[in-house]
């Protein structure tokens, strides 16, 4: 099997720069790729088929092989330096994917089994997927939606978002924010170093929540009617709660317990320098709303100050933003864009 | 701080106590903010541990044992009745840390030379950064060696973007430590700092493993 799908899409790359082929797999089979450096698309249909598309230099070479019940497909250069290839790739729903790249961007749409996806420098973004979903990337955005399962997500120098997910949930990031809303899970864990954490989502009974920051705000929902004992802290922070709290413990300096409810859950929320508020999951949802309208618009996130002061917004404000935080972001997006641009327009100009 | 129950706090937690006892603690639980606020701290310990991901052991010692078993040496073993252990706060939260760091992975240094059997003051939470900081600033320091030798295998732009949260988490750590000086004792900056210590091992080891995997 291996050599026939190794010859048949050898032969089926007669056009430089691009390589379709479409065979089917057997049931339960998974699929591995690996790609250096451009971008991974998986869409999942309701066939038994695997079709892949591939675009790359004349230089590029794909290789597709059936190891075992895994279909491999890989990138490499006939010579010199490794190729940038785009994948796009139609797969089974329930298929199982692993996914790596080193600067590789990777999306997934459309699919309901486990997923890994690995990579150095891009975006993971995934919609779907159930059992365990893993995704890493270190200078990436990684954004998981409609999804099921022991899930573990991590960026190093970027945002995690996740919204209507379920399951076992771990988000971890070093510098940036986390976002998590519509979640419905009994196990929730989101850290970061330098950014806030928004939790919206269930409390369920007997579940565990640990929310935890060095440098930004924690902004956490609490429905009414939820049976927790949450133990907030925060070293140089304010405790904001939007409704009144039954403080019942109080230890050492701003370290406060209380219960709701028959306090069954356990909810941890801790931020050193940051920010505590507790708000109702209408008022977060209400406010994430309000931030993506204006997100074009102002990157600055007071979203959840409810005084917002917007009078300071206008010509002076953009000007002063500008001179305080041009010099720290060059740097920081400068070899980002650059790269990628070049990618495109290398792709572009070299036919 | 009443020290006849808070030494029987984490017996309670565990479900230990007889009904009598449990009753009576409970009774005392609602007149004592201190002793529910430390009651809360050791259910914090025990869920963080609980949440801690299981690591298999890097040696497996069973085919050792089942060397020995299939020696046929019979040993007589001691009669002795059922052991029961019970931990002080500061111990369970010495415990913590050491959980909390261990699940970084390649931390083991740091808790190598733990001393759970040292019983301190009770009521007392005795656990502070010097006691326990030192073998993990070891173990990061090995770590940071690695990379070094490794950041040539490394993207530029990717070498520049984890100093960068390195020097995050330094911060983070710096102005942890600063804290806990000034408050040696707070459970929420100890386990704070060892997390953050944690986030800083488990950084090295992915980047290092990275490098290694582009050798």
């Amino acid at each position: 099997m291996l050599t026939i799908l190794t010859a048949v899409l050898v032969s089926l790359a007669p056009l430089q720069g691009q390589t379709d082929t479409t065979f089917a797999v057997p049931a339960g089979a998974s699929l591995s790729v690996n790609n250096f450096g451009g971008a991974i698309v998986v869409h999942g249909w309701n066939q038994n088929r695997v079709k892949v598309h591939a675009e790359h230099g004349s230089r590029g070479r794909i290789e597709v092989s059936l190891v075992g019940s895994t279909v491999m497909v890989k990138a490499s250069s006939r010579q010199g330096a490794p190729s940038v290839v785009d994948f796009d790739i139609t797969v089974p729903q329930a298929m199982a994917l692993t996914l790596a790249g080193t600067y590789a961007e990777i999306t997934v749409d459309g699919m309901q089994g486990p997923i890994s996806a690995e990579t150095v420098e891009g975006a993971i973004e995934v919609r779907g997927g159930s059992g365990i979903i893993t995704l890493h990337s270190i200078q990436g955005t990684v954004t998981l939606a409609d999804a099921t399962g022991r899930i573990d997500v991590n960026s190093v120098n970027e945002e995690i978002k996740l919204s209507n997910v379920s399951g076992q949930i771990k988000a971890e990031t070093t510098n940036g924010d986390v976002t998590l809303t519509g979640v419905k899970s009994a196990s929730v864990e989101a850290a970061t170093i330098n950014g806030s954490v928004v939790y919206e989502g269930t409390i369920t009974d007997g579940g565990t929540y640990v929310f935890n920051s060095h440098n930004g705000d924690m902004i956490v929902s609490i429905p009414e009617g939820a049976n927790v004992t949450v133990s907030i802290a925060t070293a140089n922070g304010d405790i904001d709660p939007s409704f009144p709290l039954p403080l019942t413990a109080t230890h050492g300096k701003r370290r406060y317990t209380f219960k709701l409810g028959s306090g069954s859950a356990r909810m941890e929320v801790e931020s050193f320098q940051g920010d505590i508020k507790l708000r109702r999951p209408e008022e977060i949802r209400d406010r994430l709303q309000h931030k993506n309208k204006n997100n074009n618009h102002n990157e600055h996130d007071d979203s959840f100050d409810f005084h917002f002061d917007s009078n300071g917004v206008g010509a002076a404000w953009v000007r002063d933003y500008a001179a305080t935080y041009a010099r720290e972001y060059a740097p920081k997006y400068a070899p980002l864009y650059a790269r990628r641009y070049a990618r495109a327009y290398a792709r572009a100009y070299s036919h | 701080m009443n020290d006849q129950w808070t030494d029987r706090l984490s017996e309670y937690l565990d479900g230990e106590l007889d009904a009598q006892e449990r009753g009576a603690l409970e009774a005392h639980l609602s007149g004592c903010a201190e002793c529910r606020a430390t009651l809360a701290e050791l259910r914090q310990v025990v869920a963080r541990a609980k949440g801690l991901e299981d690591r298999p052991p890097k040696t497996d010692l069973w085919p050792g044992v089942a060397e020995r078993i299939g020696s046929g040496k019979v040993v007589n073993l001691p009669a002795h009745r059922a052991r029961r252990f019970s931990f002080s706060v500061p111990q369970l939260i010495a415990a913590s840390i050491a959980l909390v760091l261990l699940s970084g992975g390649g931390a083991w240094l740091a808790v190598q030379r733990w001393n759970v059997t040292d019983r301190r003051p009770t009521g007392t939470l005795a656990v502070t950064s010097a006691s326990w900081t030192g073998h993990t600033d070891a173990a990061i320091a090995d770590l940071q060696d690695v990379l070094t030798r490794n950041e040539s295998r490394l993207d530029t732009a990717t070498v520049r973007v984890v100093r960068a949260n390195l020097a995050v988490i330094d911060r983070a750590i710096a102005e942890a430590r600063g804290a806990l000086a000034g408050d040696p004792s707070n459970t929420y900056l100890n386990l704070h700092l060892a997390d953050t210590m944690r986030r800083k091992l488990e950084l090295l080891r992915r980047i290092n493993a990275i490098a290694a995997a582009r050798s």
